[in-house]
């Protein structure tokens, strides 16, 4: 019995050692620890320096869309124009497992191409196809094809009009456009008639086409590339012992899409460049003040740029610039550190002072001392957006500067 | 059921049923300064207002009584508090449960007892919310801070008695000051553009002091005591680096027991620290108190009042406090092992502040 005593006593005491723990308001200075949090704001004007632009890391042809635009100006007019290139089956086809017959011609073909990205408010949406030389490449400029968008055009399309039609289906025509509510984009189906779509046998049937905009107002649209690229339905005539059969062969892909534009992009100059076509990056570099890095604890960090010039591009087309860091500090190819971003909507035509809230990555400088205080930015989407805008550099009285709100260390210990 | 297994269970259930809003906190009033003192009580002393303190061989406070220990003797004290914290108009509710005492106790020589253990030096266990804006970039930003501190500073005592003669016991002791807290402060503003602040850091705290106690049988059933105890200093490390040295009191008390019978014992007494020398903010303290106790050593009852000041508090006079006390004990096992039980209630009174605590007090004791 005396062990069941002990046992019971044992039981008490160990429920006594269990504490619960809520919490109390406080009432200050009275009732309160003598040490606060001690927050500091402090704006770094000269902590930015030896900043550089560079251009170049993504070009027309390796953009995931093809920009069309016709956008007047009273400094110029913004002029982008898809091309795209499809090769062709050659001079004979296929008629049999056996036998091949000499290519005719071409009744007609369909082309099928998305239109990814639109202006809601854009009317009256009006595209124009050029039948461009099949030479047409990687390097291919504006300048260059100038010469066959001045021929007219094989067909023209209005888009609003085509999607007024019942079921988006002109029967006339023979066009079609489906909206892809889901994935935002709509799907145009093209019938181009035999002069639209030669087939020309002796150049191996390849064929190349461009594409002017116009609108109302606002005429900016992408194109979509690759999965959802232009494709083309060729219908052909073939000869079959001197009788003329018809033949519809595999749908063709685009051996080559890219975008040419004017005016063309300027050369760097001594801003801070983001954006464009190629897209153009900017790396900033911070001398992050040591007292700030080994003690305190950041809680918000803002980078304030100046534009020098509006941001240029389509008024449709904002783009997200975002300001990421490096992993390493090799100037134009520098690594970049996929880990933390910071994005901010750039509006062309805007001239206000853009804020880019950038704590995590101070907090990361702080955490990691051998990290590279290095802010790189660059368009979210590179080469997708005619967008461009230039930043007054470190050299400039409107240099970046960085304003950090910080908590100093806590008096853990003063009584 | 029986006496002893029902004590237990009512022991047991005081100790652990609590409200669901309440929380561990110590007193209010040691916010702003070291902690809140310990009571350097076993709960037999402090069921009856702490007046037999000076006479008992299992409080901490004098070692002279331990001189009359005639064998190896333990103990062990817990507490559970709940308190309302009443600031102005806003009443806080808070629960605090602690195993404050600990010791041993044994003759090693015909005229030397020796005893060391542990209690309670200065608790530091609080847990604040501030809810309160600044202006930042020009805003203003409003936001919600969190400060705790959770351990204590543990008085760790050496001490040795011997009874000189029939009317006069005398007793010394060391104190090692030793613990840590762990101290957390958040910030959270409402606008999460700015990120939420977590510091933590780990306090450590030390010290020394010596004390000394004479206990004198001055009449048959008349007995006064003295003690007397200096403490050098506490110092706070955060890692390798002192933050802060404070300078700890010296502290006086005496007490008086009247027994005009085996079965009815009267106690009184006082103390003085001088806790002003932690600096500002602390004042000297009094503190005083009177008891009973009634009945045979099988099942007494005890009473006792007690009074006095607090060293830390607001504005320039000393938090007030004044508690009355109840309690009772019971041996088992031919007087081998001993259960006290002691409730108290508790008002202390400083600025817009006004705690009111029940304690729940269990103690246990062995004599193998």
């Amino acid at each position: 019995m005396t062990r069941r005593r002990l046992a019971l006593v044992g039981a008490v005491l160990l429920a006594a050692a269990c504490v619960e723990r809520l919490t109390a308001p406080g009432h200050c200075p009275d009732f309160c620890p003598s040490g606060q949090i001690t927050v500091v704001d402090t704006l770094l004007t000269t902590s930015i320096n030896r900043d550089s632009a560079y251009r170049g890391y993504v070009v027309s042809y390796q953009s995931p869309v093809m920009l069309a635009a016709f956008l007047p100006d009273t400094t110029g007019t913004l002029d982008g124009r898809p091309i795209f290139r499809f090769n062709g089956f050659g001079p004979r086809l296929p008629i049999s497992s056996v036998d091949t017959g000499q290519i005719l011609g071409a009744d007609s073909a369909r082309l099928q191409l998305y239109i990814v990205r639109r202006d809601t408010a854009t009317h009256n949406l009006r595209l124009q196809f050029y039948r461009l030389p099949t030479t047409i490449d990687t390097t291919t400029t504006f300048d260059a094809v100038a010469a066959p968008f001045t021929n007219a055009p094989v067909r023209t399309v209005n888009v609003d009009t085509l999607l007024a039609q019942p079921g988006g289906k002109d029967t006339v025509t023979g066009d079609s456009v489906v909206v892809d509510a889901v994935n935002h984009r709509w799907l145009l189906s093209l019938k181009f008639d035999t002069a639209a779509a030669r087939y020309v046998g002796t150049d191996s049937g390849a064929v190349a086409y461009g594409i002017r905009v116009a609108a109302d107002t606002l005429a900016s649209i992408a194109f979509g590339k690759g999965s959802v690229g232009p494709v083309l339905q060729w219908y052909l005539r073939v000869d079959s012992l001197g009788m003329p059969v018809a033949r519809k062969p595999g749908i063709l892909g685009t051996t080559l899409a890219n975008f040419v534009f004017t005016p063309p992009t300027a050369p760097l100059d001594s801003t801070l460049a983001v954006g464009g076509v190629p897209s153009a990056r900017s790396l900033l570099r911070v001398a992050f003040p040591k007292f700030i890095r080994d003690s305190s604890q950041i809680i918000r960090g803002t980078l304030f740029l100046v534009p020098a010039v509006a941001a240029r591009g389509a008024p449709a087309d904002s783009f997200v610039m975002e300001a990421r860091t490096v992993l390493a500090d090799f100037g134009r190819k520098s690594p970049i550190d996929a880990r933390l971003d910071d994005p901010i909507v750039i509006h062309p035509g805007a001239m206000d002072t853009i804020k880019i809230e950038v704590t995590n990555m101070l907090q990361l400088w702080a955490a990691d001392t051998t990290h590279p205080t290095v802010f790189l930015l660059r368009p979210q989407a590179e080469a997708q957006y005619f967008g461009e805008i230039h930043f007054y550099p470190s050299k400039a009285a409107l240099r970046p500067t960085l304003q950090i709100t910080y908590v100093k260390q806590f008096p853990f210990g003063v009584p | 059921m029986r006496p002893a297994v029902g004590i237990a269970v009512v022991a047991m259930t005081l100790l652990t049923a609590s409200p669901r809003d309440l929380s561990a906190q110590d007193s209010q009033f040691g916010i702003r300064g070291l902690g809140t003192p310990g009571r350097w009580e076993s709960v037999r002393a402090r069921s009856s207002g702490g007046a037999f303190a000076p006479f008992d061989a299992l409080s901490p406070l004098m070692e002279a009584p331990l001189a009359d220990i005639s064998t190896l003797t333990a103990t062990a004290a817990g507490g559970t508090s709940h308190r309302d914290a009443q600031l102005g108009d806003t009443i806080t509710q808070l629960r605090a449960t602690r195993f404050p005492l600990m010791g041993v106790a044994g003759r090693v020589a015909p005229r030397l007892v020796v005893a060391g253990g542990f209690t309670t030096y200065l608790d530091r266990s609080w847990d604040v919310t501030l809810r309160d804006s600044t202006v930042l970039r020009g805003e203003l930003e409003r936001y919600r801070d969190e400060i705790t501190s959770d351990g204590s500073v543990g008085d760790i005592r050496l001490a040795a008695a011997s009874r000189l003669s029939r009317r006069l016991a005398i007793g010394a002791g060391i104190h090692i000051l030793a613990g840590s807290t762990r101290m957390t402060a958040e910030r959270r503003f409402d606008d999460s553009t700015f990120h939420a602040v977590g510091q933590v850091a780990e306090v450590r705290y030390d010290g020394f002091g010596v004390s000394g106690s004479v206990l004198i049988g001055v009449a048959p059933g008349l007995t006064i005591a003295g003690w007397a105890r200096a403490d050098n200093r506490l110092r706070a490390q955060v890692g390798d680096s002192t933050v802060a040295l404070t300078d700890l009191p010296r502290m006086a008390g005496a007490g008086l027991l009247l027994a005009p019978s085996p079965r009815v014992r009267f106690a009184g007494s006082a103390a003085w620290r001088s806790w002003s020398n932690a600096g500002p903010g602390a004042f000297d303290t009094w503190s005083w108190s009177a008891g009973a106790e009634f009945g045979s050593g099988r099942m007494p009852i005890r009473l006792g009042v007690r009074g006095g000041q607090l060293p830390f508090g607001p504005g320039t006079k000393a938090p007030t406090e004044f508690a009355a006390s109840a309690g009772t004990g019971r041996a088992f096992a031919q007087g081998r092992a001993l259960i006290d039980l002691g409730v108290e209630r508790l008002e202390r009174r400083g600025g817009i502040l006004t705690e009111r605590v029940w304690t729940v007090l269990v103690g246990l004791t062995v004599r193998p």
